[in-house]
This record gives C-alpha cells, sequence and structure tokens, in this order.
C-alpha cells in the first residue's frame, strides 16, 4: 500500500536515486573541469615596490630553474614545496606565470587583471603598502607566513582569498620561490666550499604503525553512523509522517483503532514499515553510492575494502539494529505528536538536526567509548563503530553500547505505545485529571524528565568546571543543581517537604544499624569494583588521578570532611532518596526501585568506573530508607561512607587492593546491617504493593 | 445470555486547559438488546459520539462501566471491538486500497479465519453490489460506493453488536435511505444496533428505542410510542424539545414515568 502513494515513491525513492547521481555527476564534473583549467591556466601579476629588479630577477630564476631544472643545480636535493607536497613522480610544473605592467598592481588585483602582485621592498621595517590593509587583499607577509629575515630584500606577495585563481597562483608561486631560496642555497653552500654530501645528512622519514586498513577504517567509521542516521531519518520520515499523521488527517486511523487489533501491534507494524522502507532505501543509496565509488566519480580512502570484512559487516549491521529502531520509534513520535501532515513536517527539520548530533561523536577529538558516553545512545554506538573498523574490538564497551541503544530503542517504541494512546488521537482536549490539576501526582509522571535535565546540566556544567576549584564543583553542582532542582521540583509541584523527604525519626536501632552499615557497605562497594574491574578493566592510574582531582593537597581535612562528605550526604540524598524515590514510589515495587535509584546515582557520578560502586552504594541507600522510612539513615551512612573514603586515601590503604577475606567480611557485616533494619523496619509510606496489578 | 450491551453511570471528563473540566458524558445507564436499533438522539455536542467511543474502547471512562457482549470496556477492550462493528462519519477509509482489498484486510486484522476471508470477501461484495467497483481504489469511487464499502468493512468479521455513529451524515436522499434500508436488514439479522443521530425523522423511523441525550446526560430514554404517551406531543422534534428545554414549564422533571437511565 505504500509503494501505491506517488508522494512515498517519488520523495522517497525515485528523487534520491536521481538526484544523488546528478549531484555526484555534476560535482564531479564540475572539479574536474576546475582541475583542467587551473592546469592550463596560465596566471598574470604585477610587480610592485622599489625594488622591483630583484623581483624579476628572482621570477626569472624561477622561470629558469622550472624549464632546466638541472642546469642551474645539478647537485641540489630535490626542493620540499612549500603548500603542496606532490609525489616524486610527478614532473615539476611549468612556469605558468606572465607579468602585466601595471601602474597601480594592487588595483589591477582587486580588479581581477591579476592574479598576484609581487611587492619587492629592501628590508623590514618599511611600512607595508597601504593597500595592503584593504579588504579582501591578503598579504603574505603576515605574522602567519614565514619570518623577514632582517637586512634581507623582502618578497611580499599580495592575493586575494576569496578568488580560486588568485589562491591558485600564490601556492604555484610560492612553490616556485622555494625552489629558487632552496637552490640559491645550496649554490652559496657549493660556491663556498661546502660540498654537498648526501651520505652525510640526514634524511627524515615518517613511518605511520597504523595499517592502510587501519587509517581506511578511521576515515570510515568517522562518518558510517552519521551517515546511516541521515538515511534512515530522511526515508523514514515520509513514510512515518504519513503513517499517523497522515492517518489522522485524512481519518483513517479511527477506522484502525476501532478494529481488535490492540495498540502495541499496531505500534509494532507501524515501526517495522518505517524500519522495512527505510533499510530499502538505505541499501538502495548505498548501491547507489557503490556505483559511484565503482565510476571513480567518488573519492574512497585506499583499502576500505579491507577495512569491512564479512564479519565487520556482520558485527555493523547488529551494532545499527538498535540504532535503526531508534530512529523509526522517533519518528513515529513526532508523527503522532503532530495534529497533521503539515505540522508533522514542521517537526522533521529541527529533529533531524537534533537527531544526527550523536553521529557526530566520533568526530570529537579523544573522546574515547570507554568513558560515560558509552551511556548515550547512538553517540555510543557512533563511537564504537569507529572502533570496531579501526579494528579495536573493545568487547565489553561494544556490548554496553549496544545494550544502552537497544534499551532506549525499546522505551522509546514503549513510550510510544502510552503516547499514542488512542484518546489523544481522538479527541482535541489531551489533558488529562493529572496535567490538568498538577501537584504531586503530575510530579510522579514528570520526575524522569527532571532527573534527565538534571543530568545533563550536569555533563555540561562539569565540562566547564573540569579544572576549577574542588569547592566551588561541590558548591555548583550539589548546592546550585541538584539542591536547587529538588527545590524547584518541590515547588512546582506543591510537594510537601516532610513527605517527598522522608523527613521522619527513625527507630533508634536502626543508627546502630547505619553504624555497621557504613564500613560493609563501603567493602562490599569495593569487591564489586573489583569484580566489575574483570570486566571493564581500569587501570590504577586512572583511579590515582581521579583520587589527585578529587582530594587536592590544598585542602585541610576540615574541608575535604565538609564537602565531600557532608554536603554530599545531604544534598544527594534530598535528590536521589528524596524526590527522586518518592517520585517512583508507586509506579516500581520496592525492590526495583531501590534498583533504579541506585543506578540513577551511579549514573549521575559520570566517570563509567565509578558506576558500580556508586550505583551500589545508592541501591543500600535507597533500601535503607525504604526500610526505615526515613531519609536520615541515609545521609548518615552517605556521610560516613565518603569521610571513610578520604580516611581510607589519606592513611594510604589500597582500598581496592585488600585481601579477599575484607571483602567477604564486608559482605557480613552488611547483611548483618540490614538484619538490624529489617527487625526496626517501618516501611516508606504509599509503596507500591508487590502484588498489586496497574 | 448476557445483555449485548450494557452501560451503567458511565462517565467521562475531559479537562482542558481552555474549558476546564468538561463533563461530556454524565453518569449515563442504558442497555440494548439482541434485534433491536437502539437511537441517541441528541443535537450536535451532546454526549453522543463521546458514548459510543468510549463503548468501542477508543476513550476510557472516568467512572462506571459498560460492557459489550458480556466483555468490559476496560479490561478486555480487544474482545469488545472483536464483537463490535463500529462505522461513523469520521471513519474513513484507506484511499489507496481497493474495494476488495478493504474489506479483505479489515476480515483479516478482525480475526477472521484467513481460509475464510475470500468466501467472507465474496459474499460482502455481491451483497452490497460492489461487484462492479470490487477492484478499484477506493478514492475513485462515488461517495455512495464509498459507504457501501465502509459498512462492508464495518461487518467483516460478523460482529454481533453494530454502531452506527450518524452514518448519514454528507450522503444524498437516495444513499441516505440505502444506508436506512441496510441497517433495517441488519435488525431482521438479529443484530444488536446502536445508532445515534441528530435528525428526528431517521430516528423514528428507524429506533425500537430512543434515548435522549443532552449536555452528556440521558433525559430519557423509551420507545417513541412511551415518549409520545409522556409528553403528549406526537412528533419527535417536539418531544426532543420538551425534555432538553433547560425551564419548560413542564419539562422533564415534572413528567412522570421512567427516568433517565435503563429504559423498560
Amino acid at each position: 500500500m505504500v509503494l501505491r502513494d506517488r508522494r512515498i515513491l517519488l520523495s522517497s525513492i525515485v528523487l534520491p536515486l536521481l538526484v544523488t547521481p546528478l549531484i555526484f555527476l555534476g560535482t564531479h564534473w564540475s572539479i574536474q573541469k576546475r582541475a583542467r583549467s587551473l592546469r592550463q591556466m596560465v596566471y598574470h601579476y604585477a610587480v610592485a615596490g622599489p625594488d622591483r629588479a630583484l623581483a624579476r630577477s628572482v621570477l626569472s630564476a624561477a622561470r629558469e630553474l622550472r624549464s632546466h631544472p638541472e642546469s642551474v643545480v645539478p647537485a641540489s636535493p630535490p626542493a620540499k614545496p612549500h603548500r603542496h607536497r606532490r609525489s616524486n613522480q610527478e614532473q615539476p610544473a611549468q612556469f605558468r606565470f606572465e607579468e602585466l605592467d601595471r601602474a597601480e598592481p594592487l588595483e589591477a588585483l582587486n580588479r581581477g587583471e591579476v592574479q598576484l602582485v609581487l611587492e619587492a621592498t629592501p628590508g623590514i621595517g618599511l611600512p607595508g603598502s597601504a593597500a595592503g590593509n584593504a579588504p579582501g587583499l591578503k598579504s603574505r607577509d603576515d605574522p602567519e607566513s614565514e619570518p623577514a629575515r632582517v637586512g634581507a630584500p623582502n618578497l611580499r606577495l599580495f592575493y586575494r582569498a576569496d578568488r580560486d585563481e588568485s589562491t591558485a597562483a600564490l601556492s604555484e608561486m610560492q612553490d616556485a620561490l622555494d625552489q629558487v631560496r632552496q637552490a640559491h642555497r645550496v649554490a652559496l653552500l657549493h660556491r663556498g666550499g661546502f660540498t654537498y654530501e648526501p651520505a652525510r645528512m640526514a634524511v627524515v622519514h615518517e613511518s605511520d604503525l597504523a595499517s592502510k586498513t587501519q587509517v581506511a577504517g578511521l576515515a570510515l567509521g568517522k562518518s558510517l553512523t552519521l551517515i546511516l542516521l541521515v538515511f534512515v531519518l530522511t526515508s523514514g520520515a515520509v513514510v512515518a509522517t504519513d503513517s499517523i499523521a497522515g492517518e489522522k488527517e485524512r481519518g483513517t486511523l479511527e477506522t484502525i483503532l476501532t478494529s481488535s487489533v490492540n495498540r502495541v501491534d499496531i505500534l509494532a507494524a507501524k515501526s517495522l514499515v518505517i524500519l522495512t522502507i527505510a533499510l530499502i532505501i538505505t541499501l538502495i543509496q548505498a548501491g547507489n553510492l557503490l556505483v559511484y565509488i565503482g565510476l571513480k566519480l567518488l573519492p574512497v580512502p585506499p583499502n576500505l575494502a579491507a577495512a569491512i570484512s564479512p564479519g565487520v559487516g556482520l558485527l555493523l549491521v547488529i551494532m545499527f539494529l538498535p540504532v535503526m529502531a531508534l530512529a523509526a520509534s522517533g519518528l513515529l513520535l513526532i508523527s503522532g505528536y503532530a495534529r497533521s501532515y503539515r505540522e508533522a513536517q514542521m517537526y522533521f527539520m529541527p529533529v533531524l538536526l537534533v537527531g544526527v548530533l550523536p553521529g557526530l561523536a566520533p568526530f570529537l577529538p579523544g573522546l574515547p567509548l570507554r568513558s560515560v558516553v558509552a551511556l548515550v545512545p547512538v553517540a555510543n554506538i557512533a563511537l564504537a563503530t569507529r572502533e570496531i573498523l579501526i579494528g579495536r574490538f573493545d568487547w565489553p564497551m561494544i556490548g554496553v553500547s549496544w545494550i544502552v541503544t537497544a534499551l532506549a530503542a525499546a522505551w522509546t517504541t514503549r513510550f510510544g505505545v502510552r503516547f499514542l494512546s488512542a484518546e489523544r488521537l481522538v479527541t482535541a482536549a489531551e489533558n488529562d485529571q493529572v496535567s490538568f490539576q498538577g501537584g504531586p501526582a503530575l510530579f510522579e509522571r514528570q520526575v524522569w524528565r527532571w532527573f534527565a535535565g538534571l543530568w545533563a546540566g550536569l555533563i555540561i556544567i562539569s565540562n566547564y568546571l573540569e579544572k576549577a576549584d574542588l569547592r566551588a564543583q561541590v558548591l555548583i553542582n550539589l548546592a546550585g543543581l541538584l539542591f536547587g532542582g529538588s527545590c524547584l521540583m518541590m515547588w512546582r509541584y506543591h510537594l510537601d517537604p516532610r513527605q517527598a523527604l522522608a523527613l521522619r525519626l527513625p527507630r533508634p536501632w536502626v543508627w546502630l544499624g547505619v553504624l555497621f552499615a557504613v564500613p560493609g557497605g563501603l567493602l562490599t562497594s569495593l569487591g564489586l569494583f573489583r569484580l566489575a574491574n574483570l570486566v571493564l578493566p581500569v587501570s590504577s592510574k586512572m583511579t590515582e588521578g581521579f583520587n589527585q582531582s578529587v582530594l587536592p593537597p590544598g585542602l585541610s581535612s576540615f574541608q575535604l570532611l565538609i564537602f565531600l562528605a557532608v554536603l554530599p550526604g545531604i544534598f544527594e540524598e534530598i535528590a536521589f532518596r528524596g524526590l527522586l524515590l518518592h517520585g517512583l514510589r508507586r509506579s516500581l515495587h520496592p525492590a526495583a526501585l531501590a534498583l533504579v535509584v541506585g543506578i540513577a546515582f551511579g549514573i549521575f557520578h559520570i566517570a563509567l568506573f565509578r558506576f558500580v560502586p556508586t550505583a551500589c552504594l545508592g541501591m543500600m541507600l535507597a533500601a535503607v530508607t525504604l526500610l526505615s522510612g526515613s531519609i536520615l539513615p541515609a545521609m548518615m551512612w552517605h556521610g560516613l561512607n565518603n569521610a571513610m573514603g578520604i580516611l581510607m586515601y589519606k592513611q594510604q590503604i589500597p582500598e581496592t587492593e585488600l585481601p579477599l577475606g575484607c571483602y567477604i567480611a564486608g559482605v557480613g557485616i552488611l547483611a548483618g546491617a540490614f538484619w538490624i533494619f529489617w527487625r526496626n523496619r517501618t516501611p516508606y509510606p504509599d509503596l507500591r504493593r508487590p502484588t498489586s496489578k496497574h | 445470555m448476557s445483555t449485548p450491551v450494557l452501560v451503567q453511570a458511565l462517565s467521562r471528563i475531559f479537562y482542558d486547559e481552555a474549558r476546564g473540566e468538561l463533563r461530556a458524558v454524565d453518569d449515563v445507564s442504558f442497555e440494548c438488546r439482541a434485534g433491536e436499533v437502539f437511537g441517541l438522539l441528541g443535537a450536535n455536542g451532546a454526549g453522543k459520539t463521546t458514548t459510543l467511543r468510549l463503548l468501542a474502547t477508543i476513550l476510557k471512562p472516568t467512572s462506571g462501566t459498560a460492557s459489550v457482549m458480556g466483555h468490559d470496556v476496560v479490561t478486555a477492550p480487544e474482545e469488545v471491538r472483536r464483537n463490535l462493528g463500529f462505522c461513523s462519519s469520521t471513519t474513513a477509509l484507506y484511499p489507496r486500497l481497493t474495494a476488495r482489498e478493504t474489506i479483505e484486510f479489515f476480515a483479516r486484522i478482525n480475526g477472521v479465519p484467513a481460509a475464510r476471508v475470500p468466501q467472507r470477501v465474496e459474499q460482502l461484495v455481491q451483497r452490497f453490489g460492489l461487484q462492479e467497483y470490487a477492484d478499484a481504489r477506493v478514492d475513485k469511487l462515488s461517495q455512495g460506493m464509498k459507504q457501501k464499502v465502509s459498512i462492508a468493512r464495518t461487518v467483516a468479521h460478523d460482529p454481533p453488536v453494530l454502531i452506527f455513529d450518524e452514518p448519514t451524515v454528507g450522503l444524498d436522499v437516495l444513499n441516505a435511505l440505502e444506508m436506512q434500508k441496510v441497517i433495517s436488514e441488519f435488525r431482521a439479522e438479529g443484530k444488536t444496533i446502536i445508532f445515534s443521530t441528530h435528525i428526528m425523522s431517521e430516528a423514528e423511523k428507524l429506533c425500537d428505542r430512543i434515548a435522549i441525550i443532552h449536555r452528556g446526560t440521558i433525559r430519557a430514554c423509551d420507545t417513541l410510542a412511551h415518549l409520545r404517551a409522556e409528553t403528549g406531543q406526537h412528533y419527535l422534534e417536539d418531544i426532543f424539545v420538551q425534555y432538553v428545554d433547560p425551564a419548560p414549564p413542564s419539562g422533564p422533571a415534572a413528567l412522570p414515568g421512567p427516568r433517565p437511565g435503563v429504559g423498560p
């Protein structure tokens, strides 16, 4: 049915099939024509300045050198071109310059009569030509070029950077002048009695240890995900727009919604259609590209084929599946959100721009896969693709990337099913009671949005604060972002702080449990960190570097305790065991709630190697909050945990290299602490019951 | 055997930033029996379409219950839709499918066994006189033919309950009469039909019982004969006005007999 739609056929298949070859052919033809024309072009120049005779003699030498290179300096080594390196096999180019006599050379350059002006002056320190600072005119005597020698005559080249011919002429002229200078230098040495002995000269060679396949893989790996994203989003958009927004407009959506098919099946079918069409069009486009590569219309890095073995190709297909599923679900969401076909089209361009952003991750210099980016959907696949094509198979991180993006795709699809509920699609009144009335119920629905925003804010701020003072970092991140965000949430949704933050006194025995839980929890977290190290190895240099940045030597122990133990114990608990836990309490079973709050806590600690210990601590803190019905034990535990970590570092206790028995004892102590919590439990109120069905 | 359609204290509130809290359907109760045409008569915006959409499970009730062939609209929406055919002036057809493909598609997605689909399609093509146009794309058909295809796809899975929400809107007289004829035939086959309209003559002609709905509430629900007897009016227009007029001296509040809700 889709293929009966002329719009889809035309915009997704016919147009790209016709337009792409035309673009490539046109570009190729234009570049070739330009190159041919520049190769045959004779450049015109004018000479200016008080020492014109010098300029002309140099140019005459350059002409002679190009015509008879062996006659001028027979023993000279080949001159190194200044701008464009030529291969050794390439013949020296002809000297394709002709002088035009002009009274106002710079005016002639501006008028386009000449491509270059050579100004010869007796030495530096002389004021440059006033016209040299005219707009559009550039001089090669600027500080970016080589410094002029004191006392030596100067040749200044004027050109127009806004004209191709002028720039090309400059490059040619510089090569020619360099050759002259080289030849003169060798000739002078020769005349001064210095013989040219190649055996006594060291020749510098560059040797790239990366194989050609890896270089080709890097070139392809950087852009492959981006290309795929553009293909999938552009080709899937037409079908996606038609599939819900179009159906709304035609009135067929209500027809299908009153059939006995369930909503999940409808959405899955539509996603599959988008995915299939996007895949087919992507394959057509890829085939198109291969044809042009075969016809040599498109330049590709050598050894490209070797970089993609069948195994690598299969792996890449597997890697791209969640990306495509995510893109299809995203497109479907836009289509469902829009009230009409036209509105959906309006949303498409901004979504395309934002959608391809993660695909640019491999272009960012120094961004490794083994970083927090592994938790960013699509960007992680883009980085993993680059690594795979270079031949670096970091399997744990490839796995993490795939799982994260697949989870994002699954979540988007699930969200889509809920978001595209029949009601929203067929009625104009879209505000339900919760949205309409706002307040705590709306907070429960929107809590993830807030924490996603806080996380994004934290990432951005962390980049700016990387080199800032620790105290400033803590104050901005914890007091500003987390506590400020928490206050904002309480204000926005009219939350009662006593309930939202679980500000209640637990039973007295709980405090004793906390005293046991601190060493037990810390040792358990460290043990898990060691276990995780087996899968995701972290160098001791990295942990040491992190410790030094977190525990700078300039701060007193008291300051360290305040900034790294007390403040995190208060502000992080308010955000995570306070608001996040409160917001999710009715949507997750208690065990899942502790797990999710812990994972979120781990993700907020940004550095990937800290994820396991911090997530583990976060889960334990959530568990004690749920059991005691109070945030206070978690605050105390958190603060003491951090204080103990500082103490271990100060005492140089190798926390990750303790004997195995220590970690096992830690687990035992922790179990004892939880036994105390369990015996003295006063559960968190208003939790979702494990048996309740929603 | 359970009542084909049972609606009890059904309410639906919309929350809209511009209009605030809007009770589109307010404590509505009625039941429909097999082999009858039950009319929902009301002005535009009275709550007819919302009531029918609640029955078709496109909307969820704020409170109250409704069931179709014993299946609850909230807990078993797919079962409800399997027993239901929904046709309204807003349920359009896929323009790029042919008439035959349309019927086949809806038969398949509504659970007609694959082996029976061709036979069922052919049966419906014959019944609605679509032979000549069966392989033409729907967007090439006349309005009357489209309406026939629409009805054919509504009954493709032979549901026991049919909902027609203002099906004659936009049709000319001949096509409207054709529609009325088809609905009468379905009644003769023993199907339960809920028919909503704001056209009094249609309701008079087709409906075995009529529920007058106004501002989301059912003001009266009875046979035409009983409604005439209770209001002392002959024409349905007059009966209707008497029930929905906000402050008539002898309005519905003063009327004796059955009150809004389940009819006799």
